[in-house]
């Protein structure tokens, strides 16, 4: 008879049960449903990036070559860069293509000149067109990376007692036409047929403007006013290029 | 006697019927799916983050260098406050590249959303990168 009377109670405490169960299950699901959602990314943000990376890879394969590496590095790279692009992109089809450019004085892309009286260049020019397809707006650009750093050199030098020449070297360093920084700068003068670099002997100095300009200094014998100069940089993307000038006497 | 006892389970039973109903009147309301403009909005500020990391080829040589302290560093402050991050590398094979993890704070129990950034480091060697960027609002 007393159980009989409970019932009712200890139905509605099943209720509550159920009622607490039901709400946990639905909570439990919703954390297990909050792990991260993987968003494709902006069609124009996503065509930046590869413009910027292509870039990138074009800066790195020119350092590769103008410091003795094979000619055809930037080929490999740029292959290998079009492939992961291609493999990499989960939300559509995206396709990189490039053209290398065999337009005179550019071979394979590449163009190292450092033959020239106090000036020298070493650049890289690809062309590339993006395509991109996926659910939301296509992409389909074309655009071009130019890499080029210039090295642009004069020299004046003056004599100071017998055969002693003080000589300077103004150095100006350019990436794509504008002043740049240089990582390393080498100066040589030629003695007796052999390249030597100026020391602390010669009482070398280096004046650094911050604006791309350099100024070298260096006293050496020297036994007429025609010195030969060389510079050699490497600027702050790993790039190298090198300039020879003739020292004018003043 | 017995007719109030009848009257009594009804009750009960149609209190046990409303504490049910309620419940799935509770858990329905629930948000089921993410607020999806908020998690767009949340990965454009991501993507532009790993862009302008990018600038000059930084984040690639940051990989190469190994750098995860100076990483953080950089996402710290190019993500606004309030957003919680977490970064993996991955190489051309797949394999996780950061020995130790690039985060703010932990994202679980977070609605994350992740962005996915490719980069090479313009260094004489170059190489790829696939980065794996979470990202979830503290709030």
């Amino acid at each position: 008879m007393r159980r009989r009377a409970n019932s009712g109670q200890i139905l509605l405490i099943a209720a509550f049960i159920m009622a607490s169960l039901l709400v946990s299950a639905q909570l439990y699901i919703l954390e297990v449903g909050k792990t991260s959602v993987e968003m494709a990314p902006n069609s124009a943000d996503f065509a930046l990036s590869i413009k910027s990376v292509s870039r990138n890879v074009v800066i790195g394969s020119l350092a590769n070559i103008s410091n003795g590496g094979v000619s055809d590095t930037l080929d490999l790279y740029l292959m290998k860069w079009a492939s992961f692009v291609g493999s990499q992109y989960l939300y559509g089809k995206s396709v990189l293509k490039y053209t290398l450019r065999n337009l005179a004085p550019y071979a394979s892309s590449v163009r190292l000149d450092w033959g020239g009286t106090g000036f020298g260049l070493s650049s890289a020019y690809v062309n590339f067109t993006h395509k991109l397809s996926d659910l939301g707006a296509g992409v389909d650009r074309s655009f071009f990376v130019n890499v080029t750093t210039t090295l642009l050199i004069t020299s004046t030098n003056r004599r100071l007692a017998g055969d002693t020449r003080q000589v300077n070297v103004t150095i100006n360093v350019l990436n794509e036409a504008k002043p740049a920084s240089a990582e390393q700068i080498t100066v040589y003068y030629l003695m007796s047929s052999n390249w030597l670099i100026p020391d602390q002997a010669n009482n070398y100095t280096l004046l650094d403007y911050g604006n791309g300009t350099y100024q070298a200094s260096f006293v050496a014998a020297f036994p007429t006013g025609s010195v030969e100069v060389s510079t050699h940089i490497i600027d702050q993307r790993g790039i190298y290029v090198q300039a020879n000038v003739t020292s004018v006497e003043i | 006697m017995f007719d109030r006892k009848g009257q009594i389970r009804i009750i009960e039973s149609f209190l046990a019927i409303a504490v049910v109903f309620s419940a799935m009147v509770v858990s329905v309301t629930f948000p089921s799916t993410p607020d999806l403009s908020k998690q767009k909005a949340l990965a454009n500020i991501g993507a532009q983050a790993l862009i302008k990391l990018d600038t000059d080829g930084t984040l690639g040589n940051l990989i190469v260098q190994q750098s995860w302290t100076r990483m953080k560093t950089a996402l710290d402050i190019l993500l606004p406050l309030g957003v919680s991050f977490n970064m993996t590398v991955y190489d051309e094979s797949g394999h996780a590249v950061n020995s130790e993890s690039v985060q703010n704070s932990k994202l679980l129990g977070r609605e994350a959303v992740t962005v996915q950034y490719l980069c090479a480091n313009p260094s004489q060697t170059v190489q790829f990168f696939v980065v794996r960027l979470q990202l979830a609002w503290t709030g």
